[in-house]
Formats: C-alpha cells, structure tokens, sequence
C-alpha cells in the first residue's frame, strides 16, 4: 500500500510541475484579458512563433528560406552560424516585443471600440496568420530547442527519495527548472504590478478606460506593454514545452489546455491563473494515476487509461455549472 | 479687463488661462454646442451652470479632449491647441473629475491618487524593474507629494481601503485628490457636489475654497447648486441648449433676465 | 529656594532637570514619535531637549515672563507636548485645554488663568481664539504650529512655532544665560502643570500642581510597574487631563519611555495596531467598544470561525487570568491555551494593537466584570487603578497577580487611606494638589489642614485583600424611601455592560422605586437592525422601535436579578424605563468632556421625562434642545414610550 501512495505522491509532483507550465500559458491570457478584455485565441501560437523564431535565430536559419528559394530559385538554408543561448533569447525578445507593437499598431488600434466577440474573432485570425508567418519564416519541420537546460532525471532527488523511501522519484530536471522560473516570473510580475508606476498604470487600465484616459495614461502605450509582456511569456512557455518535446506546431494547441485553467482560476486573476494551473496538473496526474491503478480496477470492475486528455475539461464544465467565475475571478453582476 | 487684478479678498486673478473660441460640437444632427466663447482667468473659479442637457458636461469634455468640436478654436495659455489626444491634454496640465466618479474601483484610495502623479513620473519601465536607484526615489518623492494631497483632503484614514468600498462622498473626495495630485494648472470639476448633503457640501466647499487659495490653481465648475455657485465662484457662464445666454460675475448673471427665465425662475416668497 | 521636604532627588525634582538628564544617558533613544504623511517621524531624547530650548528662548525672546500662564490647545502632538516642556524651561506654567472645548468653555478658563501666550496647534484652534479674544485682555501672544490656511491671518501677535524656535536659536547668546538662571530657581515646589478638571458640577477648577506632585506620582507608578526606557506608549487622550500628563510627559521624562502621537483620531486604532504600545491607558468605553466591535465581527464570520472562537475563548475564560496571575495551570490547559494562542488570541490581539501590552490600565469609572475577563483571558494584562486630578492620577492601583473586577486596587506607594464616618475616601499623599487656582474656599473645602482630601466617592476597604472598593459618587450615594441605600452608579454599570447600552441614568434618591433613562449603541444596535431586517430612518426611530424596547427590557431585568442579590444595594431595581430618544452629548451640556454623565442637569433637563417615569403614563411627549457642532441650536421632538419591568422580590432583613 505505501508505495501505491509513493507512485501517487510522484504522480502528484510530477502534475504540480506540469501544472506550473499550464499556469505560464494561462498567464498570458490573463494579462491580455484583464487589461484590454480581449480573450487572445493567439495566445498559443504566440509561444510557437516565439520558440521558433529563438530556434531559428539559434541555429542561425535564414527566415522566408523557402519563400526566397521559390522565388528566386536559390537554395539558402542557413547563414551558417550558431548564436549563442543568450544572444538568441535577447534577440527573441525583441522580435516578441516588435510583434507586440505591430499587434497594437495595426490590429488593435482600428479596432478599439468594438464589440469584445468581434476583437476576439481578430485574434483568431491573428492566430491562423501567425501560423502561416511561422511556417513561411521557420519551416515547419520538428526543432529541437537546445538552450543548455538539463534534461533527464534529476539524480540527487532520485538517490535521496530511494534512501528515504526505498523508491526513487522520477523527475525530470527540466521540470524542475521551468517551475522556477516560472515562479520567479510570477512573482516578478506581481511585484512590478503592484509597486512600479508602469504597474499601477497597468492596473489602472484594467480597471477602468475612460478613468485611465482622463489621468493621462495612453492606453496604446499599455497594450503595447502588454502584449510584450505576454509576448515574453508565450515565449518562455515555447521554450519550456519545446525544450521538452521539440518545437513543433502541436504545440499551439497548449490554448486548448489553457482554456480550463482559466475556467477553475477565473479569467481575470493572476493567483487564479496559478492556483488554476497547480490544480489541472496536479489533479490530472492523481486522477489517472488512481484510475489506473490496480486497486482501482479491483474495486469498481474497471480501469481507465488515457484520462489525461479529457479530465481537465470535466472539471472545467464543473466548474461553470457551480462557479462559471472561477476561484477567483471577478463575479460577474449585471447592474442595472 | 485683461490684465491681473486682487479680488475683495486678497486673491490675485490673473491673465487668460483658457479661451474658447466660437465652438460649435456636434453629434450628428444634434447640435450640443452652438458657437460658444467664453475665457477662464487664472487663479479664478468659474462657474458653468445652466439646467440639464444645456451642454455643459459637453463643454468640459471637449475642454478635456474627449470631443473634437467640429468648428472653433481652443487656445491654452496664449497658443493654439492642435487636435490632441485626451492624454496628451491630461500632460499639459488639465485635470479633472466626473459626474459619475471615474475612479479605480479595485485600487486602494492611496494607488488612485497615485496614478494622478503618472505624468510626471519618468523614469522608464527598464529602470522600474530593477526598482533600486531612479525608480526607487522617484515613487517616494511623488509617494510625498501625494501623502500631502491626503492630508490636505484629510483622508488618512482610508488610505488603503478599496475606493470601490467607500461611501459616496468620500469616494468624491478622492477623485479630487487624485486630480490635485496631478498639481495641475487648470483643474475641471464636473458636479463636484452630487448627491451630497449639506454637512458634505461645506466640506467639498471648503476644500474648493482652499485648493484655490493655497495653490493658486484655476477652477471651472459645473454646478447646479446656485447657494454654491453665488458663493464661491468669480465668474459665471450660463448655458442653455447649447447656447451661452449669460456670463459675468455671480450678480450680474442673478439678475439677467434671459438666465432667469431659462433657469433660475424667480422668488416666489 | 529651600524646600523643607526634599521628597524628590537634589538633581532631579524639575522637568528642565530630567530633560537635561535624559538628552545624555538617553540621547538617542527614541522620546516622541508622530506619523505625518504616512511615514512615523521620530525624534531622540537629545534632539527634543534641543527643540524645547529654542522654543524656551524663542518665548523669552517674546516676552514670557515667570510665572506666567502658557495656554496649549491642540490634540496630542510632540510639538505641544514640547510647548509645555519649554514654557517650564522658562520659568513660567503650561495650562493645557481640551481641543474640542466650544469658544465659551475656552474663554472661561483662559480668562480665570490669565494666560499670556497660548500655543494653538492649528487654524481651527487659532480662530476659536480669536473669536473670544476681546474678552481677553491678558492674551498677548498667539502661536501656532501648523501654517496651513494661516497665510491671510494678521501676524503681529501671531507667531509660527518654527519661527519663534528660529528666534530662540538666533538669540542663543544672550537668550541661554536668562533661561538658565530662570531655571536655577525652580524646585520640587515650584508649580510644574495647571489642568483644569472637567466638573461634573459648576465652573471648571484649576488645580495646580508641583514639580513634587508630578514626578513623585510618575516615580512611585513607574516602580510599581518597573516602565522602564525600553517601554512605548501612545498618546491619544486629551493632553488636557492628567492621565495624559503624568504619562506622556511625567512618566515618559522620568523612565525615558518614548511617546507616540497618531495621524489623526480617526486612525488612531490603525497607528495603535503599528506602534504596538507596551504600555497602555484606556477609558472603560474603550475597552467595551472594542469588545463590541470584536462581538459584532465574529457574528458576522464563517460558522468554522465562530466555533473556533466560542470554543478557545471559553478556554481562555477558564485559564487565561490565572496564567496571566501566574497561579497554577495543568499541563494540558496551557497547551490548548497555546494553541488558541496561535489560532485565536494571537491574531487578535494583533489586530486590536494590544499584543506587547505589558501593563494596561484603565479606570473613571467600574468596568463590567466580563469585559475584564475578556482581556485579561486573552493575555492582556488590564488593571484598574483610581484616581483624580489633584491626586496627580494615582491614588490607588491593582498590583500584578491580584486583579480583580469589582476593586481599584491597593493604595498606591505613597499614598494613605481613610474612610470618613459617612463612607467618604481620603487620601493623603506627595502627589496631593497644591491647591484650586484663585479658590481658597474650594481648596479648604476639599483637602484639610493636614493634607487629607476629600476624593467624592463613597467606598470602603475590603478586609480580606487591602483593596478599597468604590460604590459611587459620594454625593449621588442617597437613600431611597424606605431608607436602603441608592447607588445609582451600581446598577448603571451592570446595564452598561450589554453591548446594546450605551449610557443608562438611574433615578430614585428619596423616592420609593428607581427608573432609568437608556441610550442605545447605535453601533451594536444598528448592526442587529442589519441582520435582522429592522429599517429605520434615524436614531430617534431605532430608539423606539418595539423591538428595541424588548431587548432593553430583558437586559434591565437580567440586571434587576442581580441586584437584588446584593445585600446593601436591592433595594436599587429599575421598575420602569424609557429608551432616549437623542444620544447624551458634552456638547449639550449633559456630560462632560470626559465623558461622564451630569446627573443632576440631565435630571433638570429632562424633569418631563422622570416625571412620566414616575406616575402611571405609557407615553410621554417631549421636545429637547440640542446644540450641534457649530454651535447652532435646535430642538427635537419626540413621543417616548415609558415600560414596566419586571423586578425580583426580596426578602428584607427585618433592621437591626
């Protein structure tokens, strides 16, 4: 019985890891949303466009290769150099950054009194043209994303749990990295929020447009603030994922994975996102793990595989039927 | 009369401040404003009355930059203003508040009256995170001057409640704080006194009075409460239907017919 | 001058003295604090001797002469607290009064004193001065401290406190020699503070007291509760009472303790909770309405939270004023205190601001029983002491480990006790007033050729323990018909224990039954109108809701059963009762400023009322004038109903 609870309790850190990835997608979501009220469906291909563009740049590839190629019947793959880690991530960054201002500049602006379902079908479409950039820019073969992160099992955890507990824990080093630096940017994120002047202004546009407009902040000059820093996060978020499993278009279907834990930790809230996220990976992990055990089979007649893929959007339905808020959100009231 | 002169009681009003010229607003087929001039002095509390749907809030915010009037020029301290964003008017110096309370609903009353000091803070968004050094010293300078504003308004004690929880006047306070933190050079009070009871409207009254006096600072107030405006006010524009139908001292517009019969009626008693 | 008695030390029986002292054994240890602008500025022992020697030399360089009257009208700040230090450096007597006294209470006593200068903490104060200054010939000089809204005012007998602390240091070289030489003649005799008492009857008196009165008192108290330079206090009671007095500047000069001064009133309990005072002083009000809040909070809290509560504060009941008494407490009652500790009295003490409260204090008046338990469960260590103004505050104290609701306490060191035939206190000690300004009869009248003085409480003193136990005003003290005694103050103070009362007046001397006047809280009650769904448009109509009247007539008879259980005082149950239809107010003459009820005018006021009371009417019609703020008067009337109460029968010892 023990270890069936050791397996569990691998199965639970293991999700909690998991989880703290779901958290950095859904944060880009919330930052989006909460300071301009537009749920970003690119959101996604943001952290494939900028995992590509960090490979891309790594590997010195030249971009539109293929689209230079058709048209003037060369044959150019690479520039021929290697970027160091560093330099392609600041690089990355920036290219994250001049997205963000594009974005701003030549979808948002137009669009800045309409209706939140017609700002959102613009970012679908954002969303599918991105795609298309990153596969005209990058090529749309699987990358492998080597930025000097270990990866594989972390030793001394798996010798200190076998000393303690005669079973050693699996986990994996680059899980354990993408949670500190996730933590690390949340917690980065909360403080510049609430003590820095750009903070408050952000908070301010949140909260209130015309209010913000009459104290002088300039809203274009937020959302571009915006967008870059959820641009960044997307891009930590490609780098973590891809790191994992290579950088390939899959990857923007982490916005479907995301949806739930907006669902459980509110749209609206940083924390939410985070508790939101610990909560999907954790409980994911537990659920199949107690599903598919042994005990489980005996007792209920059945077992059940594979729950991975649909238990977070169960939990999400749950949740909107009791709580369509979420933990933390803003409850939504109709004043008359 | 446009060289500087002391009032009765000891203030200095001073050259044009403010001057609009011919305005004409339009929304549409309506006509909100028809071709209004009229000029606000600094150091003086000018008064903008007249009964609902007359254009008033309109006149501010077109002051303001929230409307672009379709004809007439606005002049601001001797130039003539360029079309400009509401923000870029906000850093030149002209704060205000509103009707209906446009405040931080979820943010403390300290953070609100903080983002009134927005455009004189300076230092960029790379400094701000490393904090130490410029950004550090720069919120705890304008954290000071804000800390002032507080005192003055004598909110100490809400300092970090959630605007969203306070009551009604208090909140109204506030909203003037965070436009005097601002320390601008024109401040816009858009019914500074709605929905307030008698002991409230001495309060606001009283600090009106004070942020003039202390500070110098050049106020237009739409009010409908005529006791307040005969009070406290140097000057006063009268609208109607987008019309001005009346402008000079309190006196002058009390005893013009066309005011009266728009607006003040006359004394039944 | 040679005193004859030489009570205090040679090098320490003045306050330049003590200053002078504490600004080079304590020179950097904190004095004075105040929160200004959100942030707590503080200053040393050695920079407030500086500030309190130029604003000495600053009066001198304006004219202050010995012996003159300095007024100082303000709340609590450091620089006032400083104005007194410096006008004693200077040879001449600080008279604080009340910030919030009306322009006529002011005028009295400004008049009576004579003062020359008067030290005003801002606009407001400043312009209630000028209001009454033709009627004040003696007033020459006017400072202020805060300049804000000061810029029109007339400046030649106005002064700004920096500027005047800006001349006493421009003038140091000729300034310091005078100040010293004033300072030379002042002993333990020489009059150190005038303080006006509040006056439950007639005009305020000035008491005055010696540097001996002061600094014997705050040494004696200090060793009775080892303060030492390491304690804090915060300052937020009337500088013009003499609790305030002997702490903040008597206790505070003697030990070294540091002072704290709040914002504002209004975040005074926030500027509690930061500073986290060790040492504490708080009217009994104070004490029930923090209970009150904390009972109206938890009613309003998750039912985990409130079983938590119930649960561990039953516990704390049971153990907590033992442990605080250090009797013995079994091993496992300590550990579950512990834990409540962690859970429950912990965090609330914190959010109450008490957590390092070594030493509270508190008295005026009996505090209920209850209330007392609830402090001292928690770990607070709350005592009684009881005292009066021309005792220099402490005439008796409770001493750690032997506290105890229904007693003030042992006498104080120093102190003696007697009680006269008719149950009146004496107390006979060095921190005895020197005697009332300008009233020689008052003065005979209340203390005697061999310095006993007469207190105005009945009381007597407990065998078993030494403790005096107090009845109440000795004046008050009557008899009713039957010849029992009547002790209003008894029964008011058990029915002030109900979160629901707020202030009760008990009629009866000389007649057959009692009745009582009642205030309602209308924090308590307005928060169970809200749970329970009552509306109501105004005070006056929650005082007269149905309702209400029940709730206050079960407390009444709760009440009642326990007075008659008393064997002097059963005679004292209320029989009938009306619910006031206005709050009682100082502003309206009905108490004072320290809140204590006028019994006498409330009677006079409201002789309509009490006579309803004592015939067979169930209604009474009546109309009030009232005084608001501004000092405009109006009038209010209502329609009060008047109730019976039920009242326990008992059984009379046949009188020996």
């Amino acid at each position: 019985m023990f270890d069936q609870f050791l397996y569990g309790t691998e199965a639970a850190i293991n999700g909690l890891m998991t989880g703290v990835m779901y958290s950095l997608v859904a944060l880009g979501f919330v930052l989006i949303f909460k300071s301009s009220g537009i749920f970003n469906y690119a959101q996604g291909v943001m952290a494939l466009f900028g995992a590509l563009t960090l490979v891309g740049i790594q590997d010195g590839q030249v971009p539109f290769a293929s689209l230079i190629n058709a048209v003037f019947g060369t044959n150019v793959r690479d520039f021929g150099w290697t970027l160091p880690a560093m330099l392609s991530i600041l690089l990355a960054i920036g290219v994250m950054i001049l997205f963000a201002w594009l974005v701003e500049r030549y979808l948002l602006k137009h669009l800045v009194n309409q209706d939140p379902i017609i700002l959102f079908m613009a970012t679908i479409g954002l969303a599918y043209f991105m795609e298309g950039i990153g596969d005209l820019m990058w090529g749309a073969e699987i990358k492998t994303l080597d930025l000097g992160i270990n990866q594989g099992i972390n030793t001394t955890i798996d010798s200190l749990t076998y000393d303690w507990f005669g079973y050693g824990f699996y986990i994996d080093n680059l899980d354990i990295t993408a949670a500190i630096i996730a933590i690390l940017l949340v917690v980065a994120l909360t403080l510049f929020s609430q003590y820095s002047s750009t903070g408050r202004a952000l908070r301010a546009v949140a909260d209130d447009h015309q209010a913000a407009l009459s104290v002088g902040i300039s809203l274009r000059k937020i959302w571009v603030i915006v967008w870059g820093i959820s641009g960044f996060i997307a891009l930590v978020a490609g780098v973590m994922w891809g790191s994992k499993s290579g950088v390939q278009f899959s990857l923007s279907l982490i916005t479907l994975k995301a949806l739930p834990v907006l669902m459980l930790g509110g749209f609206t809230s940083i924390p939410g996102a985070i508790i939101g996220g610990m909560i999907i990976g954790v409980g994911e992990k537990v659920f199949e793990f107690v599903v598919s055990s042994s005990w489980f089979g005996d007792a209920m007649g059945f077992t059940m595989n594979a729950t991975e893929n649909w238990f977070a959007y169960m939990l999400a339905l749950v949740f909107l039927v009791f709580r369509p808020q979420g933990l933390f959100g803003d409850k939504i009231i109709e004043r008359v | 009369m446009s060289e500087s002169y002391v009032t009765p009681d000891g203030r200095t009003i001073g050259g044009k401040v403010l001057e609009m010229r011919n305005i004409t607003l339009r929304f549409g087929g309506v006509v909100a404003i028809k071709d209004i001039s009229f000029d606000i002095r600094e150091g003086e509390i000018r008064a903008i009355i007249g009964p609902n749907g007359a254009g008033k809030s309109s006149m501010l915010n077109v002051i303001n930059g929230f409307y672009h009037p379709q004809d007439g020029e606005i002049w601001f301290h001797g130039e003539k203003r360029k079309p400009m964003k509401p923000y870029q008017i906000a850093k030149q110096g002209i704060a205000r508040t509103f009707q209906n309370i446009a405040l931080f609903k979820g943010m403390s009353t300290l953070d609100n009256i903080m983002t009134g000091r927005f455009n004189q803070m300076k230092t960029n968004m790379a400094l701000q995170m490393i904090w130490k050094g410029p950004a550090e010293r720069e919120e705890q300078e304008n954290r000071e001057i804000v800390e002032k504003v507080i005192d003055f308004l004598e909110i100490q004690a809400i300092r970090k409640t959630p605007v969203g929880a306070l009551p009604y006047g208090l909140q109204k306070r506030v909203e003037l704080g965070r436009a005097l933190a601002a320390q601008p050079r024109l401040l816009l009070l858009d019914e500074p006194m709605a929905g307030m009871n008698v002991e409230e409207k001495e309060d606001m009254s009283r600090f009106i009075l004070d942020v003039n006096d202390e500070f110098g600072t050049t106020i237009a107030l739409i009010e409908h409460d005529m006791g307040v405006v005969m009070d406290i006010s140097d000057r006063v524009v009268v609208m109607d239907y987008g019309k001005k139908i009346g402008d000079g001292s309190p006196d002058e517009v009390r005893n013009n017919q066309a005011v009266i019969d728009a607006y003040l009626g006359v004394d039944h008693g | 001058m040679v005193s004859k008695r030489n009570i205090l030390p040679e090098g320490l029986d003045t306050f330049p003295k003590l200053l002078a002292r504490n600004a080079k054994q304590w020179a950097n240890v904190p004095a004075y604090r105040e929160k200004e602008f959100g942030i707590w500025q503080s200053w040393t022992w050695s920079q407030v001797a500086e500030e309190v020697d130029a604003l000495a030399m600053g009066y001198l360089a304006l004219g202050l002469n010995e012996g003159d009257y300095v007024a100082i009208i303000g709340r609590n700040r450091p620089y006032l607290y400083w104005a007194m230090l410096a006008a004693q450096a200077a040879g001449a007597i600080p008279v604080p009064l009340y910030q919030d006294a009306n322009a006529e209470e002011m005028a009295y006593v400004l008049e009576h004193c004579g003062a020359r200068f008067i030290v005003a903490e801002d606009q407001e104060q400043v312009d209630k001065v000028l209001e009454i200054q033709d009627g004040l010939p003696a007033v020459e000089q006017i400072i202020y401290y805060d300049k804000r809204g000061m810029r029109k005012y007339e400046h030649t007998h106005l002064n700004a406190y920096e500027h005047v602390q800006a001349e006493g240091r421009a003038g140091n070289q000729r300034l310091a020699p005078v100040l010293a030489e004033r300072q030379a003649k002042l002993g333990e005799d020489s009059t150190c503070v005038m303080l006006y008492t509040s006056g439950t009857t007639g005009k305020p008196k000035g008491v005055v007291l010696s540097n001996t009165n002061i600094i014997a008192s705050a040494k004696a108290s200090a060793e009775f509760d080892h303060l030492n330079a390491g304690d804090s206090v915060l300052a937020y009671l009337p500088m013009a009472w003499v609790g305030d007095f002997i702490f903040s500047i008597g206790q505070s000069c003697w030990t070294g303790f540091c002072v704290a001064c709040p914002e504002s009133p209004e975040t005074m309990q926030a500027d509690l909770r930061e500073i986290g005072p060790s040492y504490f002083f708080a009217p009994p009000r104070f004490f029930e309405g923090l209970l009150t809040n904390v009972m109206i909070r938890i009613e309003d809290a998750s039912p985990l939270k409130k079983r938590l509560f119930h649960k561990f504060m039953a516990h704390a009941k049971k153990v907590g004023p033992d442990l605080l008494d250090g009797k013995p407490v079994s091993f496992i009652d300590r550990l579950k205190y512990r834990i409540g500790d962690f859970l429950i009295y912990g965090p609330l003490k914190n959010t109450l601001g008490l957590s390092k409260v070594r030493v509270g204090y508190t008295a005026g008046e009996a505090i209920g029983p209850e209330i007392f338990e609830f402090y001292r469960s928690l770990g607070i260590n709350l005592k009684q002491l009881y005292g009066q103004t021309e005792a220099s505050v402490f005439i008796t104290q409770q001493p750690d480990g032997q506290v105890r609701a229904d007693t003030v306490g042992v006498p104080s060191p120093g102190v003696e006790l007697k009680i006269a035939d008719n149950g009146e206190v004496f107390y006979r000690s060095p921190g005895v007033f020197v005697e009332y300004y300008k009233n020689a009869e008052s003065t005979a009248d209340t203390k005697d050729a061999e310095g006993w003085v007469a207190t105005g409480d009945a009381g007597f003193i407990e065998e078993s323990s030494g403790h005096l136990r107090i009845i109440d005003r000795a004046k008050d003290v009557g008899k009713m018909a039957d010849g029992g005694m009547f002790a209003p103050k008894f029964v008011e103070n058990k029915l002030k224990f109900f979160p629901n009362i707020l202030e009760a007046v008990v009629f009866g001397d000389g007649r057959e039954t009692c009745t009582a006047f009642i205030n309602i809280d209308l924090n308590a009650v307005a928060n169970w109108a809200e749970r329970n769904n009552v509306a109501y448009g105004s005070y006056q109509e929650l005082a007269g809701h149905k309702q209400v009247y029940d709730t206050i007539q079960s407390h009444i008879e709760e009440v009642n059963k326990s007075v008659a259980l008393d064997p002097m005082l059963s005679g004292c149950q209320v029989h009938r009762f009306l619910v006031l239809h206005k709050e009682l107010d100082p502003d309206d003459g009905e108490m004072t400023r320290t809140r204590k009820v006028r019994r006498k005018i409330v009677g006079e006021k409201f002789n309509d009322l009490v006579d309803a009371l004592y015939s067979d009417a169930t209604k009474v019609s009546t109309e009030t004038e009232v005084t608001y703020e501004d000092g405009r008067k109006g009038a209010i009337k209502a329609t009060l109903e008047l109730r019976d109460v039920a009242v326990v029968p008992v059984v009379k010892e046949v009188a020996a």
